[in-house]
């Protein structure tokens, strides 16, 4: 199979290297992001949040709030329907009715003419508190006599899955080797660039329509609706472009969206609320943390028999989609290797803390670090070669894994050996640690709704002969328009230059489940192939009608059998004006094959799987703790790369962004309060953290994606982490099992010596 | 708060502006004057989005009073070049492929552009340390890196 490696110094473009005509916008500032969109009349809105972790709401004194000058509304609960919304279980209200349970829990809001107004009105509300006991840890929630959060949930347990495969008492009794640890890792933050904002407008003609940038604006359309009660034609998502997003806006800041569109319906003016950069950190709904306690059993020879994990992750105090995080982050991993016996209890609990949600790989980057850890640690025992005893075990193309999972393509054997291979596994140089690690990931999840797998799209001739997709998949900055484009223009040979893909409107794109579970390429882009398709039948049928006469169509232009040329907007006009203005509208769908898992999750769950194998290369200073991260290598199955240039991209950020949570991230709390809610307090990697990342595409083509290609932007982040902390430990000598791996925790780990 | 009466030279054209004392550079480039490239992606002076140059010289604008910089010269990413013509820092971003989500290429081009004007052929280090002030979490600065490059080897 072909194989695409990026050296740092490729100066050749290809042809599939596209990007869409909004970088010119961006790079010269003319790009209009949320913060710098402004309607006449616009009202700013602030919160009022919890001081408190845990608080009853004795009474709410507005005092003159509102008669105050330039203030034109407030909010608070006890004015609100007491009507629960949620993402996976209702157990939020857009402002808090009696209840706070975290540090920068919604109180009240205000509208007011600026923004600093509205700060001094929110300043100027006085709440009586009766404080309740909180509880921050997750283990200590679990117990019986822990301060209860939510009354629907006894003892703190938001959701809890038992799984259980084959036999895993008997798999460890009949082990040779046994190995087992406990991970942790905190919580992380997406920390897109751009805080989240948005301008709320509502009036009786258009409804409510929110300008803001989402990964998944009709699920949030969805929601908002069903929250506030109000028909769901007249609510409409419309999206600026947006400053990143990473998994942690799938569904942007819903209680800003409904407190900014409850501010707009009652001033019957257009709200815009922003989050500061520190609320972005209290109220952003980063990815959960979790403690895994894993077991791992091998044969002398290193075939894994079996593998036991409890774990417990915390919710903070309101769920979002933690559950489904959880459960990605407690199964996913299983199927990188033949594991034939699995025994997994997973609870996720409330906490007085920020709530959660979810960030890029779903948690399967977390698994990745505590599994691969794991098995090198069992590489040791067993004095085999960590690579070795990856090949031995790993999955490959045909194989149905543990958890029922189909692996149409796979090509990770190869990534592990292109991976091992570029970092000099074989070839090591004194001094230096090397560490590998492999990962899955769904290309395509299928189970957000059993009953929308899929997606599609629209793709319309214009009256100009220029092609514009219409498609409910989002374009962050990871190129998803670019490769729809680049998928269109293969499918009409026409030069991609000529067409354009619209995506941040509800009400003129399709309905979609969003930029979430690696859909973009795979199922979103899937759709814009079939809906290309059926364009193309569209416009030759068309303009066999215009000339009477079979047509063919070639690069663009339409021939005839007897050899007379029309060219595509002579074919749009003709369908315009016989249908007295109708355009030639390609509809496209793609309904995947239902996903048939059973009552224990056993089934297929995706579209495909990617796969991925990374290699580091590191250097510790044995005095200090201080880790040198040399070197990455980034080996991909993602099928047949459709767009080099935003593949390419992919990888780097992806990469960076798995060092980041390897070794400099994760949110800090003292008493529940967040203690680096900051960019100078929550580090990401800078420019001068970022080692050589090395890309390697293993071309292997996938039978089910568009072109043979599967998904990518999430895995990139998965196999850094095990990487990065296996090659720590083979430098060091010693492993640092807690994320993130600082100098201090490897210096603690050398001298022995133990901080509290 | 009183007003105060300012003239300020952005991208060579002199704005008078009735502004609050307290203004941050940002805000009026941004609310005032309609400028909106500049970005505002922490307030805090962390993340670099905001980066202006005053008298050449790169500068978070959110830390800046806007009515110190009155007699300065001010450059936003509006004065640096169009869509229609690029300039070559511009074009280098683009070409490489070093724009993502976008949100923190106005003020990697400032800093670039601070950079290049004075130091004709950076080495990588002295690159990556230069825009180590200015955050990006979409590309892993790896195209950043190679645009500034090759900026500096068509200027």
């Amino acid at each position: 199979m072909p194989i695409i490696t990026e050296n740092i110094t490729r100066e050749k473009k290809t042809e599939t290297d596209f990007q869409s005509p909004e970088v010119w916008t961006k790079v010269t500032g003319k790009a209009v992001y949320g913060n710098d969109f402004k309607l006449p009349g616009m009202l700013y809105g602030k919160i009022l949040r919890s001081p408190h972790p845990h608080a009853r709401i004795k009474k709410i004194n507005l005092g003159s709030v509102e008669a105050m000058p330039g203030v034109y509304a407030s909010l608070t609960g006890a004015e609100l329907p007491e009507r629960p919304y949620g993402i996976v279980f209702d157990d939020e209200l857009p402002l808090a009715a009696e209840l706070v349970r975290y540090i920068g829990d919604e109180v009240a809001a205000v509208a007011a003419v600026d923004n600093e107004t509205a700060s001094k009105a929110v300043e100027a509300i006085n709440v009586d508190y009766e404080m309740l006991p909180a509880v921050f840890s997750p283990r200590e929630a679990l117990k019986p006599d822990a301060p209860q959060l939510h009354e629907k949930f006894k003892d703190n347990l938001a959701w809890e899955r038992n799984l259980l495969r084959g036999d895993s008492d008997k798999a460890f009794r009949e082990a040779d080797v046994i190995v087992e640890n406990t991970f942790t890792i905190p919580s992380v933050h997406s920390t897109y660039l751009e805080p989240t904002v948005c301008v709320a407008a509502d009036d009786p003609y258009n409804g409510l329509i929110i300008h803001t940038a989402v990964q998944s604006p009709d699920a949030v359309r969805v929601i908002i609706a069903k929250a506030l009660e109000l028909p769901l034609s007249k609510v409409r998502i419309v999206g600026p472009v947006m400053g990143g997003g990473f998994g942690g806006r799938v569904y942007g800041n819903l209680k800003l969206y409904m407190i900014a569109s409850l501010l707009a319906i009652k001033t019957g003016r257009p709200v815009k609320m922003q989050l500061t950069r520190e609320e972005e950190f209290l109220v952003g709904r980063p990815m959960i943390a979790a403690e895994m306690h894993l077991k791992m059993g091998f044969k002398n020879d290193g075939t894994i028999l079996a593998r036991e994990a409890d774990i417990v992750t915390d919710n903070g105090a309101y769920s979002a989609q933690a559950p489904w995080v959880s459960k990605t982050l407690s199964e996913r991993n299983d199927s990188v290797y033949h594991i034939p016996n699995i025994k997994t209890r997973v609870r996720l609990a409330y906490t007085n803390k920020v709530p959660t949600g979810q960030y890029r790989a779903y948690g399967n980057q977390a698994a990745n670090f505590a599994t691969e850890s794991l098995l090198d640690m069992g590489a040791v025992k067993l004095g085999i070669d960590p690579l070795k005893l990856r090949l031995k075990n790993c999955v490959k193309t045909g194989d149905t894994t543990v958890h029922g999972l189909k692996i149409k393509s796979c090509a990770l054997a190869e990534c592990l050996k292109a991976a091992a291979e570029e970092i000099g596994w074989y070839d090591r140089k004194k001094g230096y640690g090397y560490g590998i690690s492999a990962a899955i990931h769904a290309s395509g999840s299928l189970v957000f709704d059993k009953n929308f797998r899929g997606a599609a799209a629209l793709a319309r001739l214009e009256l100009d002969g220029r092609i514009s997709i219409f498609s409910g998949e989002q374009d962050y900055g990871q190129g998803a328009h670019a490769t729809f484009t680049l998928i269109a223009s293969r499918v009409l040979g026409i030069s991609p230059e000529m067409i354009t893909v619209y995506s941040r409107d509800t009400l003129s794109s399709p309905h979609s489940i969003g930029a979430l579970g690696n859909r973009q390429t795979t199922i979103g882009g899937k759709a814009v192939q079939m809906a290309a398709k059926r364009l193309r039948e569209l416009i030759v049928l068309t303009a066999a009608d215009m000339l009477e006469d079979p047509v063919v169509m070639e690069k663009g232009t339409l021939r005839s059998a007897s050899d007379r040329i029309v060219e595509l907007p002579l074919v749009a006009y003709h369908y315009h004006s016989l249908t007295c203005g109708l355009s030639l509208i390609g509809e496209g769908r793609y309904v995947p094959e239902p996903s048939e898992y059973d009552e224990t999750g056993y089934g297929n769950i995706a579209v495909t799987y990617s796969f991925a194998a990374h290699g580091a290369v590191v250097e510790v200073d044995k005095t200090t703790g201080a880790i040198t991260v040399h070197k990455i290598v980034a080996a991909h199955d993602s099928g047949k790369i459709i767009n080099q240039i935003s593949a390419i991209g992919q990888v780097f950020g992806g990469t960076t962004q798995g060092l980041g949570m390897s070794c400099y991230e994760g949110y800090l709390f003292n008493k529940g309060e967040v203690a680096n809610a900051s960019l100078a307090d929550y580090r990401i990697p800078t420019s001068l953290d970022v080692p050589d990342i090395t890309p390697i595409f293993i071309e292997n083509e996938d039978p089910e994606g568009p072109y043979g290609a599967k998904g990518l932007g999430e895995i990139v982040q998965i196999p850094v982490l095990g990487a990065v902390a296996n090659a720590v430990a083979d430098a060091a000598g010693v492993r640092v099992t807690d994320l993130p791996i600082t100098a201090e925790k490897v210096y603690q780990a050398l001298s022995g010596w133990e901080c509290e | 708060m009183a007003k105060l009466a300012v003239t300020l030279k952005v991208n060579g054209e002199t704005k008078e502006l009735l502004i609050k004392e307290d203004a941050l550079l940002i805000d009026v480039l941004r609310d005032e004057v309609g400028l909106t490239g500049t970005k505002k992606g922490c307030g805090e002076g962390e993340c670099g989005t905001c980066t202006v140059l005053i008298d050449g010289r790169p500068v978070n604008s959110c830390l800046v009073l806007a009515a110190l910089a009155q007699g300065k010269e001010i450059l936003t990413i509006e004065g640096v070049g169009t869509p229609e013509k690029l300039h070559p820092i511009q074009q280098a971003f683009v070409e490489e492929g070093a724009i993502q989500c976008g949100f923190c290429t106005p003020g990697m081009v400032m800093t670039t552009k601070a950079l290049l004007d004075r130091e004709k052929n950076p080495d990588e280090q002295q690159i990556r340390k230069t825009i180590s002030g200015n955050l990006c979490r979409c590309t892993g600065y790896v195209k950043i890196v190679k645009a500034v490059k090759r900026a500096a080897g068509e200027l």
